[in-house]
């Protein structure tokens, strides 16, 4: 719901509320007033009358009066009296019920008692109440009217900053060089807004701007040591008159070097992945990237004799990071290298946005479920440093793509769902 | 040869001095921008290592003031922050290669050869080693002036020892030149030996030399003197 549909809901219900008692409260007050003039009207009538009856008496009263608003009938002795009421009475041309007002007097008149009752119809206050009615309805009609048409107006002048603003930060993205500059208005609270929210993202640049640095430096700085280490060992594995023995011992610490630091890259990736640092997607068409990777190391899986059966006929193209789609597709060609058996089978399948790599393996030593965790490996290959998959499951699940293990007829299976 | 090494860390600089110098390469080095720029001002060099985060700046900036001296100049950028951004900037810059840190020293002896070959002599060198003629731009090998048909892997392997005469080749090393990010396969020292094996065969067979040494238990050596 729009604010300002919002705002006016509200104001048109309370606006209802306030006619509604307003108006009650002008009938009784008017209806008050109206009583006020004709029990005026009725007394000056009964004064009259008792005066002409006075001078003239009679005893016959039928017909007195043509309409039966007045009528006159001869009473046992009582107490002079006045007593105004509301009654109801029959309009006989009309046939319907008349509300009216009705005085009726007790009096002793030249030794004779007198009852006179007049009646004086309301039809004045009747009317009112219609006039108020339609007024009313009137009244709030034009003021709706004129809302919205200041809705119109308003949504289409005053709320254009923040409309601006709106699709100004939808281009903002974590990670951008250029910086998002949002023009102010002369409306207050929206440059408020604006300066809060330039101030938010120059906050959000800076803190990721900060962890880039941050991992880009730990980079560097247990880079560069491991590559101190490296090169020492290979120089000392360059030496012509070391005993098998020492480079027996350098082979083993030059060999464990290079994992250390296969495994610091792997752990910084997946920092980045987290962090949010592969900024530029495009359209990666995965089948074509398999393609290229497998020929890059078709003579790894020809050296293994690994059956290699490839059916990527049907494209998956799909909108990411292209050096994540390298490691991801990478990573699943590796997994699936390593872990095979010599004699083995791999097939790779796309269908309908599903990428299947199925692989022949040892049934799993962990559990399925653990499969995609950090350092959770089979005992089986040392040598892996048991990020690979965790990477892949990191890359899925920042573009929300399904990953899914299933083990049958001793082949390890893993489907992506694009 | 002259190269300029731009490394603040001095044992790295020092191990790879040490590793280019037996190269007969002539080695200088900087440990800050200003120093380089200063030395880049003074002198000629065939090639320039770099190293990015240098303490009062970054190599992009030696990068640029080296393309405006002589662009001539080989450049390979050495870095820790094995990044895209910063490998596709150098690359832009005008840097010849980018090798991430921690590399094998024969790597980067491999890399820079390529590289010297390259601005030097714009490819067009043979490398000959007694009967065996190298043509590094066309990927093609004579034995005794008959061609050697060889896989691209085995030409990228046997072109690999040609730049590391005499020099230990770890199968680490061997295995990352051919196969990259795949090379921590369990099996792949066993694929380095069936490459290495099937190379020597074919060259054997063409020039009747058994040009490589066993190493045991770390590499291999390509021998390129006849003994």
């Amino acid at each position: 719901m729009k604010l300002i549909n919002y705002i006016n809901i509200r104001f048109m219900l309370l606006l209802l509320v306030i006619f509604t008692l307003a108006g009650i409260g002008m009938y009784i007050k008017l209806g008050f007033d109206v009583d006020e003039n004709i029990d005026e009207i009725l007394t000056a009538r009964m004064d009259k009358i008792i005066d002409n009856l006075a001078r003239h008496p009679q005893t016959s009263f039928v017909g007195f009066s043509a309409d039966q608003s007045i009528q006159i009938s001869e009473v046992k002795p009582c107490e002079s009296s006045r007593i105004f009421s509301d009654t109801v009475v029959l309009n006989l041309h009309d046939k319907r019920y008349d509300q009216c007002r009705k005085i009726t007097a007790l009096k002793p008149l030249n030794g004779h008692f007198y009852k006179i009752q007049i009646t004086y119809s309301r039809f004045e206050t009747e009317d009112m109440v219609e006039i108020l009615f339609t007024f009313m309805i009137g009244l709030f009609v034009m003021i709706v009217a004129l809302l919205y048409y200041l809705n119109y107006r308003l949504s289409k002048s005053v709320w254009q900053p923040f409309f601006k603003t709106i699709n100004t930060l939808r281009s903002f993205k974590i990670g951008q060089r250029e910086k998002v500059v949002l023009n102010n208005g002369n409306i207050q609270e929206f440059n408020q807004l604006n300066s809060v929210l330039t101030e938010m993202m120059d906050k959000i640049q800076s803190d990721f701007n900060n962890l880039k640095e941050f991992t880009e430096n730990a980079a560097h700085e247990i880079q560069t040591p491991l590559a101190i280490i490296k090169s020492k060992l290979e120089t000392i594995l360059q030496e012509e008159n070391i005993s098998p023995d020492v480079q027996q011992q350098v082979q083993i610490a030059y060999k464990t070097v290079a994992r250390l630091s296969k495994l610091n890259e792997g752990l910084l990736l997946l920092s980045k992945i987290e962090n949010r640092q592969f900024v530029e997607q495009t359209d990666v068409d995965l089948c074509q990237l398999i393609r290229t990777r497998l020929e890059f190391i078709e003579d790894l899986f020809s050296l293994k004799s690994i059956n290699l059966k490839v059916q990527l006929a049907e494209p998956v193209i799909f909108n990411m990071n292209p050096v994540l789609a390298d490691v991801l597709i990478s990573n699943l060609l590796n997994n699936a290298l390593k872990h095979n058996l010599q004699n083995g089978t791999l097939s790779i399948v796309s269908s309908h946005g599903e990428l299947i790599f199925s692989n022949s393996g040892l049934p799993l030593t962990v559990e399925p479920e653990k499969l995609f965790q950090r350092f959770s490996k089979n005992s089986a290959s040392n040598e892996s440093t048991g990020l690979g998959l965790a990477i892949v499951s990191e890359i899925c699940h920042l573009y929300a793509i399904s990953l899914q293990y299933f083990y049958a007829d001793g082949q390890h299976s893993i489907k992506l769902g694009f | 040869m002259k190269i300029l090494i731009v490394e603040d860390e001095k044992n790295l600089r020092e191990t790879i001095t040490d590793f280019l110098k037996l190269e007969g390469y002539l080695c200088e080095f900087a440990e800050t921008v200003a120093d380089g720029s200063e030395k880049l001002a003074l002198y000629d060099y065939d090639c320039m290592l770099v190293d990015i985060g240098l303490p009062d700046g970054t190599g992009f900036e030696l990068i640029r003031e080296l393309k405006k001296l002589h662009p001539e100049t080989g450049i390979i950028i050495i870095s820790a922050r094995n990044s895209l951004d910063d490998k596709i900037e150098g690359l832009d810059l005008g840097a010849d290669d980018y090798l991430a840190k921690p590399f094998h020293l024969t790597e980067l002896n491999s890399r820079i050869k390529s590289v010297l070959r390259r601005v030097k002599f714009s490819g067009k060198k043979e490398i000959v080693i007694g009967k065996l003629c190298i043509q590094p731009d066309a990927r093609q090998a004579f034995g005794a002036g008959q061609p050697i048909v060889l896989t691209k892997k085995e030409f990228d392997l046997l072109l690999f020892f040609v730049s590391n005469p005499q020099r230990v080749l770890t199968k680490e090393a061997i295995a990352e030149h051919l196969w990259g990010d795949f090379a921590d396969s369990a099996d792949s020292f066993d694929f380095v030996y069936s490459q290495l094996k099937n190379l020597r065969k074919k060259l054997l067979e063409k020039t009747g030399t058994d040009y490589f040494k066993n190493v045991y238990g770390s590499g291999y050596t390509f021998v390129a003197n006849e003994p």
